[in-house]
């Protein structure tokens, strides 16, 4: 008894401890996971005085669920492209200040005016990346060029798919010739359908540990997200990241500071902070992805620069779709992808 | 004759494949602990820098440190809540005692998501911020079921007529729970504890969604990791997390067996 | 006096679990109810109001094959549990003498590192160039290594290091309990061990019994990690139907509908099993 007791009293006291540290300007952030290194942020504590606090999530969707819950208690969020959207639809984005932002103008050209927020009124740009897929040569003989790969029977149960509906799309409507991200009912169902032909010879779907899969040979071919291969392809000369010639996908994650903010002032300093070029060549070397201030691009060490998993050629970047919201063909891509899950 | 004889091969071979079967993936996380490589599969060289790489890591010591204090706070509510419920269901009278039953056992039956959206519309509705509080609540209410479901399943076992012979021997209430039901309830006690411990410090679900502002537990930290590839950091974790635990329980089970000794079972 | 000191003994020992119960299960379910009969925007925000929509769309054929593959899963993930978790539970309670105490501690470590870290462990046991396969080739036995990862026997073996401890505990606690005069008594009437286990031993544990097929046979259905990690996650299930619907999807409604279907569902489980354990008590006063 004595010694529940005792555990009680010293858990109580760690808890008061947490919470009487709240005195110096506060810094909530809440993050996609490994895409704002430690590092970084820690060096922003030194150099401001303010305490930051650091959380992080693997989607999108678990994000929007804590903010349109209401009272997060975050001051800095990362939404993608078309989560910035969204978020804006349902109000909850404080509209930004550029005169608290001076570091903006080192935006790149290409970042300055994007579709999904025009004149960065809730967003500012911090990485981007590209959807395409990676390949292990050890059971790929032929470098693979197309996403018709993922439908060759001969990799059969070697195949894995992201586990994200917008992502799986990609795939099922360029196989068709088709561009992501569009409303068309007509091209959904046929993406749909090619999705529920593709199941047979799937392995599975996977958006966390895909990388793993195909470097450890578990799977011949897998979708995936740039950012979370290049580490293993700098490791693992065996597997490459290819944007298919079909287009693949580019997207952009950036900050956004939620309506009900409490230490704005301190997610202003953070964003400007994260614009200066050699803070973003620093952030974007440790989290290996490619950064959106073209003057750190520069700074950056050659091999990272010339990375074309990370900074694929010009040629490629023309033809990537870039998928934004789609409204009400939500609804349609959603009873897609049940009818796809549930195929047998 | 023949037949037992087969019985009774069955439990200690089943125990031993069990056990086996429990600890083989122990053994391979162990080794690959000390691997040199990034890999968890592959084998490199004997090196001991992912132990220093994840005792410096701050977002891993964070979350233990997070899912340390909401094991240990959830498990002794959890269990206080459970035992006196068992004890009241099984012990006293009182009206609509399956309805009261079934409500305790709710949260085991109803998706975990459903109660972790539920708990969050609510917390938010209470104006409360999500942090310890929610969390050490949420576990609460995941593991309350399985502490009472266990003490009770004890508490049915005991003969009432122990409880009788001892008022027979002048003892009170508050006398026969200390002396008589207590003790004999006692190891089903602990065992709740435990579970309801484990089931905190391995709940993903609800941390996903009553986690606030810095109290981002274990499990979810890792699953972020899982993105860009587990390395033998994780099975370093592991093999110290196996450590504290083997070293707890040499001393917790050596006093518990002197006690048990002690008192002549 | 004394009946009211004993009503008061009895509301002490119901009120935290009445307060746990009105303000972290009543209220937020109530709250999702409501939601499940409520209407939806394009973004996912919940329209306050009454419809029946939500119902309507679940009992689509597509979600059907869904809540059977749940089931399936969830009796097939008990039964393998049972099976292997009772004799477990027996030898710590029969035959392990001192050694008890230790044997349950050693059940609940793997538990104490965390769930991905063991399925991580999972992975590399059974991955195509993993321990099983590299042993396995090593030792001539197969030439080819075999596909574990994405099958139905991976996500068996998932549940089973997942729900072990949870199906011993109970069956333990059962077995504990019982009084050893009991089986001395069968012994003296001349029943062997067989006829004094089936007779005596294996009754009185039924209580822990289902206690244990309850407390895997119901997570069971609403689990997701596990068929997606070890099962390629190209089936679903009810638990990876709901996280789609209230993340993915951001149809709060249609989730909320699943969980109330789930919640009947369940209730009808819990009504049944509460109904046994009555009977079971019963018999044994």
């Amino acid at each position: 008894m004595l010694k529940y007791g005792m555990l009680l009293a010293t858990t109580s006291l760690l808890l008061a401890g947490t919470a009487l540290t709240a005195s110096a300007e506060e810094l909530h952030i809440y993050a996609w996971a490994s895409e704002l290194p430690q590092e970084i942020v820690d060096d922003f504590a030194k150099e401001t005085g303010i305490n930051v606090t650091m959380d992080t999530y693997d989607s999108n969707e678990t994000m929007m669920a804590k903010l349109s819950a209401g009272a997060s208690g975050y001051d800095l969020v990362e939404p993608s492209q078309y989560t910035v959207q969204v978020l804006v639809k349902q109000g909850l984005l404080t509209e930004l200040d550029h005169a608290k932002l001076p570091n903006l103008s080192n935006l790149g050209a290409a970042f300055k005016d994007v579709s999904y927020d025009p004149g960065q009124k809730f967003s500012v740009p911090y990485i981007w990346g590209t959807t395409g897929l990676a390949y292990n040569e050890d059971c790929v003989k032929q470098p693979i060029t197309s996403w018709k790969a993922m439908w060759d029977p001969q990799y059969e149960g070697r195949v894995y798919m992201l586990d994200n509906m917008l992502a799986a799309y990609i795939a099922g409507l360029q196989v068709n010739g088709l561009h992501a991200g569009t409303a068309n009912p007509e091209e959904i169902e046929k993406a749909t359908q090619s999705l529920i032909e593709q199941k047979k010879i799937l392995g599975g779907y996977n958006s966390s540990n895909f990388g793993e899969l195909v470097a450890s040979g578990e799977a011949c071919i897998v979708q995936a997200w740039n950012s979370n291969v290049t580490q293993i392809l700098d490791e693992n000369p065996k597997v490459h990241y290819v944007i298919p010639e079909e287009g693949g996908s580019m997207w952009i994650d950036g900050f956004a500071i939620p309506k009900n903010a409490k230490n704005v002032d301190a997610a202003y300093k953070f964003i400007d902070y994260i614009m200066k070029p050699e803070v973003a060549a620093k952030a974007a070397n440790l989290s290996k992805s490619a950064t959106v201030v073209d003057a750190a691009k520069a700074l950056l060490p050659k091999e990272v620069a010339e990375n074309q998993a990370i900074y694929p050629p010009a040629d490629k970047l023309k033809k990537v779709d870039f998928i934004l919201d789609v409204g009400d063909a939500m609804k349609l891509y959603q009873d897609g992808w049940t009818k796809v899950k549930t195929a047998q | 004759m023949k037949l037992s004889r087969i019985a009774g091969l069955y439990v200690p071979i089943v125990t031993i494949l069990g056990y086996v079967f429990l600890f083989a993936p122990l053994v391979v996380l162990v080794i690959y602990s000390f691997n040199a490589g990034r890999s968890t599969v592959v084998w490199t060289g004997f090196s001991m820098d992912w132990y220093v790489q994840a005792l410096n890591d701050r977002g891993l010591q964070r979350g233990l440190q997070v899912s340390a204090i909401v094991a240990v706070l959830s498990a002794i509510i959890s269990t206080a809540i459970g035992t006196s419920a068992a004890l009241a269901v099984i012990k006293r009278p009182f009206p609509a005692k399956n309805l009261f039953s079934t409500l305790l056992i709710a949260p085991l039956v109803l998706p975990e998501i459903v109660l972790a959206v539920g708990m969050l519309v609510a917390t938010v509705w209470s104006g409360l911020a999500l942090g310890y509080l929610t969390l050490v609540a949420g576990h609460v209410l995941v593991s309350v079921p399985f502490t009472f479901l266990i003490v009770r399943a004890a508490a049915a076992t005991l003969d009432p007529r122990l409880d009788e012979a001892a008022a027979d021997l002048g003892a009170h209430g508050g006398q026969i729970f200390m002396r008589v039901t207590l003790p004999l309830l006692l190891p089903a006690i602990l065992s709740a504890t435990l579970l309801s411990a484990i089931i905190s410090f391995d709940n993903f679900v609800m941390s996903t969604f009553v986690s606030g502002v810095g109290t981002t537990p274990l499990p979810i930290q890792i699953y972020a990791m899982l993105k860009t590839g587990l390395t033998p950091k994780i099975n370093a974790l592991g093999t110290m997390l196996i450590g504290v635990n083997v070293l707890a329980i040499l001393l917790v089970m050596g006093r518990y067996l002197k006690t048990v000794r002690g008192t002549g079972q | 006096m004394r009946n009211r000191r004993q009503n008061v003994i009895t509301l002490l020992l119901l009120a935290p679990s009445l307060v746990m119960a009105i303000l972290l299960l009543a209220i937020p379910l109530l709250v999702v109810i409501a939601y499940s009969f409520a209407g939806r925007d394009s973004y996912g925000g919940v329209v306050t109001g009454f419809t029946l929509e939500s119902y309507v769309e679940l009992f689509q054929p597509a979600y059907l094959p869904i809540f059977v593959n749940s089931l399936k899963i969830a009796a097939m993930s008990t039964a393998v549990c049972v099976l292997i978790g009772y004799p477990i539970a027996y030898f710590i309670a029969f035959r392990a003498g001192k050694h008890s105490g230790l044997l349950l501690a050693l059940l609940l470590i793997p538990f104490w590192i965390d769930f991905m870290i063991r399925m991580s462990s999972w992975m590399v046991l059974m991955g195509r160039n993993g321990t099983i396969n590299g042993a396995l080739t090593g030792a001539g036995i197969i030439d080819e290594p075999i596909r574990m990862i994405g099958t139905y026997p991976a996500v068996m073996v998932g549940m089973l290091y997942a729900f072990l401890p949870t199906t011993v505990l109970p069956i333990y606690a059962a077995l504990s309990g019982i009084n050893r005069r009991l089986l001395e008594a069968a012994d003296d009437l001349g029943a062997g061990p067989v006829e004094a286990f089936w007779r005596v031993t294996f009754p009185l544990s039924l209580p822990g019994v289902m206690a244990a097929m309850l407390f895997v046979f119901v997570p069971a259905m609403g689990v997701y990690a596990i068929p997606v990690l070890l099962g390629g996650g190209k089936s679903i299930i009810l638990g990876n139907l709901i996280v789609q619907l209230f993340l993915d999807f951001r149809n709060i409604p249609l989730g909320a509908a699943v969980s109330v279907v789930m919640l009947v569902l369940s209730s009808v489980i819990i009504v049944f099993y509460m109904r046994m354990l009555r009977r079971l008590e019963e018999a044994h006063a």
